[in-house]
Parts: C-alpha cells; sequence; structure tokens
C-alpha cells in the first residue's frame, strides 16, 4: 500500500522534496516509515529527537499502524508566536 | 481563529468585540517580531505553517480551555509568510468573568500553541 510523506520547516531542506510517495507492507508502523525515511534521507538521522510526526491533522506515537492513503507528515519542534 | 498572510488589523478585531454583561475581563496579547534574535539584526520572519492541522490543534486547544476555565470566548490571528520587525504576528483575546481565568486561559493558550500547533519561523538576518 501506499501512503504520503510531507515535510515541513527546514525538514524540506535535510530531505530536498516537499514530500514523497512510500509503499510500505501492511501492518507497517509509524516507526517503520520513520526508519524507511532515515535511511533515504540519512540528514534526517539527526533530527530524530527533535521530530513530531502526525497522521492527517493528529500527533501519533511510533506504534501507529499505517493504513492505505494515510497522509504522514514530519517536522521539527514547533515555533508559532 | 484565523491563519493569515494578510498584517493584523487591530482596530477592525476591537471593533468586532462581543461581550455579554457577565464578562469582567478581556485579555489581549500580541505577539511582535523582535529586531534583534541574539546577537543579529533581523528584518523580520517568515512564519510558515501546515495550516489544516494548525487550526485542527488550535480547536483543540480551544477546547481544552473551555474544559477548565469558565471563558465566554477566544479569538485568535496568526501570520503566516513574512512579518516584518515590530509588526505583529500574533493576536489573542479572551474574554472570561474574572482576570484571573482569563490571564490563566491566555498564558494556557500561547504555551499550548508553541508546543503543539504546527507553525514554524526563519528568521529573515539584515545583511
Amino acid at each position: 500500500m501506499t501512503v504520503t510523506v510531507h515535510f515541513y520547516s527546514y525538514f524540506k531542506d535535510l530531505t530536498g522534496c516537499e514530500q514523497v510517495t512510500e509503499t510500505v507492507d501492511a501492518g507497517c508502523t509509524l516507526g517503520d516509515l520513520h526508519r524507511n525515511l532515515v535511511a533515504r534521507f540519512p540528514k534526517l538521522a539527526a533530527m530524530e529527537r527533535a521530530m513530531l510526526i502526525a497522521v492527517g491533522v493528529e500527533y501519533q506515537p511510533h506504534s501507529y499502524v499505517l493504513k492505505e492513503g494515510d497522509e504522514v507528515s514530519l517536522f521539527p519542534p514547533v515555533q508559532g508566536g | 481563529m484565523t491563519i493569515t498572510t494578510e498584517p493584523i488589523d487591530e482596530a477592525a478585531l476591537l471593533s468586532q468585540r462581543e461581550i455579554s454583561e457577565g464578562m469582567g475581563a478581556v485579555v489581549y496579547f500580541l505577539g511582535m517580531v523582535r529586531g534583534t534574535e541574539g546577537s543579529e539584526t533581523i528584518t523580520g520572519i517568515e512564519y510558515e505553517a501546515f495550516q489544516r492541522m494548525a487550526e485542527h490543534q488550535f480547536e483543540l486547544i480551544f477546547q481544552q480551555m473551555e474544559k477548565r476555565w469558565p471563558i465566554e470566548s477566544v479569538r485568535l490571528v496568526h501570520r503566516v509568510g513574512v512579518v516584518k520587525t515590530n509588526e505583529p504576528s500574533l493576536w489573542v483575546e479572551v474574554v472570561a468573568p474574572h482576570r484571573g481565568e482569563a490571564f490563566a486561559a491566555c498564558q494556557f493558550l500561547i504555551d499550548e500553541m508553541k508546543r503543539v500547533v504546527p507553525i514554524w519561523k526563519k528568521t529573515l538576518i539584515q545583511p
């Protein structure tokens, strides 16, 4: 199945793109996807402790099991105001 | 709640204020773009938002505020795009029966925004 991954803020610079489409196996978790993305975009590895992950408009833990068509977003700590 | 590239029109926002008779406190907060960041002089800040999620997360914060304090209303405007030094990037109004809950709710809103609402900033350094 496929999921779309969006990058925000300087994560776009670290990956060189705004979004990618990833093909994952059924049962794949956000944690699994995260590992795949770090392997594909090694510059993300340094941000591991300062990375927020959402599916749709909600934050989700690494244990979240992905579904077909999920929109995943990866971004650094937020800085509004 | 509005996330906009347009400048914040404080006069217009104030003119739209609605308060019922039981309300005794209105707290306003303005977030301003400072002219310095550390030792550097900056000309402004460029804000980026994941707008759909930002609006949702603001709504979740408003719901928490309504559960914790007897507030009557919350209005919020956040700029995105380039905001020049000395211009407001954030405008907040909290209306409540008493000042304690109005101040506490406003403080909570700002603190939570800085924790969960997906908005980021990039300082624009003076060349």
